[in-house]
Order: C-alpha cells, then sequence, then structure tokens
C-alpha cells in the first residue's frame, strides 16, 4: 500500500530531515510513528501525503511513485488520505455541519446523499448533537473529532493524523484514540504520529520510531510499555 | 454532467453567500465597474445620436444654385434647359427673386425681423435653382457642384449638406477616441477587479489550504473567484446601464424642448438593446479575466505548508 524505498528529505539550508528511510506498510495496517519533535514524523506524513516530494529515493501510495505525478494528478491522490492535523485546520466562518461537507463537494458529492453521509461521520465521532455549532465554540477534543470527522466522510482507505492529541488531556486523547482504533477494526488503514508513544493503546501495534530523520529498528508497543 | 452542474450551482451560492456578508463592499465594485463602463456608453450614444442626425441631413442632398443678381430671364431658361439634359439631376425647381423676395417678405411679417425687412427698398435676392441629386455619394455631388458652379451667369452653387459632411468625419474621428477610452477603461478595469479578487484570496487563504489538503483541484478552487468577478461584472454592467439610462432621462427633459424649437421631434433614445447588452457582456467577460488572471497566479503562489 505504501512503500519508501531508500527516501531522502532536505530542506533548503537544513540538514536531512529524513535520511535513507525505507519501509513498507501494508493495507489496513495501524501505525504509530514516533520520535522526539523534530525528528521527521512530520516530513514522513508530509511525504506519504503528497503534500511534499523526496530529494531522493522513492515513495509509492498505491503503486504509483509521488515523485512522477503530474501536478493535476495530485488532488486525485490526495483524496484516497484523511488528514489530520495538531492544529485541527477546520474552517472557523462556518459551522461543523458545512466543515465536514467540503471533502464531499469536493469529490462532487451534493444533496442528501452529502447530508447523510455528514451526520453518519458526525455520529461517529459523537458530535451530531453539534451540526449547527460553530467550530470556535467547541471544546479542544471535540475540535479534534470534528477534524476527525471531517477525514473520514470521504471514506477514504488511508487515515493520517499528525499529533492528533497533541494538545488534549489524557482522558480527551484515549477518546480519540479509540476512534482511530474503531477505524482500524473496520480495515482503514491508521498511521498516527506521535510524540508520547505511551498510553496510547492497549493492543499490539506497529511502530515506526525515527531519531534524527533515520528509522530505528521497529517495535511494538504492549500494554502501552515501549519494549525496547 | 449533473455532477458538474451540481459543482457550479454550489460555487455560485458560496459567492452570492459570501457577497451578502459583504453588501457594502460587493456595491462599491460594483460602483466602480458601473462608473468605468458608463462612461464609454455615454460618449457612444452622443456619438451615435449625432452622426444620425448628420446622416438625416446628408440625406438631403439639395445643391443650391444661385444666379447672378443681374442674370436675364434668358440665362436662367438657359441654365434650366441645360439641368433638365443633365442626367445626374433627379429633379429642380426654380425660385425666382420676385418670388423669393414676396416669400421673405411674408416671413418677415410674421416675426420679428419686419422691421430690418421693411427697411429694405429693393430685391436684394437672386434667382435661384433647387437642385436635387440622384446620387448621394459626397465625390460625385461634389463634381456635379463643380460642374454647375462653371456655367455661365452662376454665381454661387452651394452644396447644403457640406457642413453635415465635415461633422460626420469627425465624428468618425469622435468613435476611434471612444475605443481608446474604452480599451483604457477595460485595462483598468481588470486591474481592479484583479485586485479585488487577490484580496478576497487572501482573507480566504486558510480555506484554499484546507481544500488542496483534502484534494480539492485548482479549477474547484478558482471556480467561485471566477463567478465572483463575473457576478461584479454583470452588477457593474447593469449599474452602467441604469446610470446611462437616468442620463437620458435629464438629457431628454432639456434636449426636448431644444429640438422643439426646431420643430424636430429628436429626442435621445431610451433603449439602444444592443448597446446594453455590449456593455453586460464586456464587463462580465472583464469580471472573469480580471479574476482568472490574478486567481490562477494567487493559487499557485499559496503554499499548503
Amino acid at each position: 500500500m505504501i512503500k519508501f524505498d531508500h527516501v531522502t528529505k532536505r530542506y533548503p539550508g537544513s540538514d536531512e530531515a529524513l535520511s535513507q528511510v525505507s519501509f513498507t506498510i501494508e493495507a489496513g495496517e495501524l501505525v504509530f510513528v514516533t520520535g522526539h519533535s523534530g525528528a521527521g514524523k512530520s516530513t514522513l506524513l508530509k511525504l506519504i501525503a503528497a503534500i511534499e516530494r523526496p530529494t531522493s529515493g522513492t515513495v509509492l501510495i498505491a503503486n504509483q511513485n509521488i515523485s512522477q505525478l503530474r501536478p493535476n494528478a495530485i488532488p486525485y491522490m490526495r483524496r484516497r488520505f484523511g488528514l489530520i492535523f495538531q492544529d485541527h485546520k477546520l474552517l472557523y466562518d462556518r459551522n461543523c455541519f458545512e466543515n465536514v461537507i467540503l471533502p464531499l463537494h469536493i469529490n462532487d458529492i451534493t444533496g442528501l446523499d452529502a447530508a447523510k453521509r455528514v451526520r453518519a461521520a458526525l455520529d461517529k465521532v459523537g458530535l451530531l448533537h453539534k451540526e449547527k455549532a460553530m467550530p470556535i465554540t467547541l471544546s479542544g477534543g471535540e475540535q479534534q473529532r470534528l477534524a476527525i470527522a471531517r477525514a473520514v466522510v470521504s471514506r477514504p482507505s488511508i487515515l493520517i493524523a499528525d499529533e492528533p492529541t497533541g494538545n488534549l488531556d489524557s482522558s480527551y486523547a484515549a477518546d480519540i484514540m479509540g476512534i482511530f482504533q474503531a477505524f482500524h477494526q473496520v480495515g482503514v488503514t491508521v498511521i498516527v504520529a506521535t510524540h508520547d508513544a505511551l498510553g496510547m493503546s492497549t493492543d499490539h501495534n506497529r511502530v515506526l520510531h525515527l531519531d534524527h530523520g533515520q528509522l530505528k529498528p521497529t517495535e511494538f508497543i504492549q500494554n502501552g510499555h515501549s519494549n525496547v | 454532467m449533473i455532477n458538474w452542474l451540481n459543482q457550479h450551482v454550489q460555487a455560485i451560492k458560496l459567492v452570492l453567500n459570501r457577497m451578502g456578508h459583504n453588501k457594502l463592499s460587493s456595491f462599491m465594485i460594483s460602483l466602480v465597474i458601473a462608473v468605468a463602463m458608463c462612461i464609454p456608453g455615454m460618449f457612444y450614444m452622443g456619438v451615435d445620436h449625432l452622426s444620425k442626425l448628420s446622416n438625416h441631413m446628408q440625406d438631403e442632398t439639395e445643391i443650391s444654385l444661385f444666379l447672378k443678381l443681374d442674370a436675364s430671364p434668358n440665362v436662367a431658361a438657359e441654365i434650366a434647359a441645360n439641368l433638365a439634359k443633365n442626367t445626374a439631376i433627379k429633379q429642380y425647381h426654380l425660385v425666382n427673386k420676385e418670388q423669393a423676395w414676396r416669400e421673405l417678405k411674408a416671413k418677415a411679417e410674421s416675426s420679428k425681423i419686419d422691421t430690418e425687412v421693411s427697411q429694405l427698398t429693393k430685391n436684394p435676392l437672386p434667382d435661384a435653382f433647387f437642385i436635387q441629386a440622384k446620387s448621394a455619394e459626397p465625390a460625385s455631388l461634389e463634381a456635379l457642384k463643380n460642374e454647375l458652379q462653371a456655367m455661365s451667369g452662376v454665381d454661387q452653387a452651394v452644396l447644403n449638406a457640406e457642413w453635415a459632411r465635415r461633422l460626420s468625419s469627425l465624428l468618425a474621428l469622435g468613435t476611434k477616441i471612444i475605443l481608446f477610452i474604452a480599451s483604457l477603461l477595460a485595462l483598468a478595469l481588470l486591474v481592479i477587479i484583479g485586485n479585488t479578487v487577490r484580496m478576497q484570496i487572501l482573507t480566504q487563504k486558510e480555506e484554499i489550504i484546507v481544500s488542496k489538503l483534502i484534494g480539492a483541484t485548482t479549477s474547484f478552487i478558482r471556480t467561485p473567484f471566477l463567478y465572483a468577478g463575473m457576478i461584479y461584472g454583470l452588477l457593474g454592467g447593469l449599474g452602467a446601464i441604469l446610470i446611462l439610462c437616468l442620463i437620458v432621462l435629464l438629457y431628454n427633459q432639456s434636449v426636448t424642448q431644444l429640438s422643439q424649437l426646431y420643430h424636430s421631434d429628436f429626442s435621445l433614445a431610451w433603449l439602444n438593446s444592443s448597446l446594453y447588452l455590449a456593455i453586460v457582456l464586456t464587463s462580465v467577460v472583464i469580471g472573469w479575466l480580471g479574476s482568472y488572471l490574478s486567481v490562477t497566479r494567487a493559487i499557485a503562489a499559496i503554499k499548503i505548508d
């Protein structure tokens, strides 16, 4: 599904954000990307989502080479992903319902069908009763759940979350992680970057651990404890 | 097809919603376009009416042939015979000096120049032929005039429509000037609309970034801005027509008074559907083009990270 082969990313005027990273993520996996801040987690996610292109090496998404995509093919590639950001990137000039419907409009889905799907997505994250509320009136956890609703409404096969629980207290964070688990269980590939590996999961999950742009041997998290 | 239509309907809804939230600024932009479109429209109307008037005058292709004051009736008869033979002449009639004198005196009695005319002791008027040419061509009229001028006993041949022709060539110059003014204003409008749309893009930067991140194509992002430009153009064009109608209304009040003095029913026409259509279409096209140019540049400039 997702294949990195000796991927290096260097931003102009800085050191390598990622160097010689190789890994494969199969469809339906739940993968955590961990590491200290500045280790290259966000860069890795941006490469997957075709927001950045590798300096060298190849990134294959569903057997398509990101570097060789024509610019007008990139939007269609991005529609495979549901993206969730630490800062939510919600639009504060419209209500929750209108925020969530945006990806459907982009996919040319409108009318009753769209409304049904928006309500289903809001229901999944427990915000159905807030559809008319403006995002600014929601709490941090609710805003993040709204961002998840927006990411999943178009039923993407890959969900990518960059520090989704970064600014949330632990009970909210567990709440959000529960939602990701639920998507994982219905077959969605979920990739979550976090600096806080603990308290994330009680299952066996794969971890890509980054240290100064280099991938360290794969670990598993078990019962909330790292078994390095 | 339905999806495509739907996308456009959504875009128009979005734009109208945005404009509804910024009524004042939308009004201002439309007003600027209206005024800029109105100026060449006004000039055009003026020139159009004057040239209709001058065409009307030129249709009266009459040549007045004044004989010398001392020309005898024999000379007049000779000239009449010549005119009858001339194939370029449709018809002619002679007004002899006595007849003209009587007419002048009769006219003078009914108007204020009575005293001046009655002071004249002797008939100052010559015999005159009034000739209608077959052709309305300026060149052939000119040739006929010269031919008539050359006949013996003729004092002066006058082409009545000469001033009208001069006016019409002046008007042709005027049309060219309008074209220049219109092009310059169109250029200014392109910049104004482009700039307005660019400002809107900046205020909607967040939305554009998010849309790009979740897979919106450039055309999806661009469409609402293109509609915004076109709607500004449409409103501006309609505004320009409204202003033009107001101007015609105000002018007509004074123009009718003036033309009544000349026993004419001349007034500015209300309805000039081709001009109005041209104004609206031009401003819509300018609106579209202005926003297209700036939105394409601006979207490319917005980096999603």
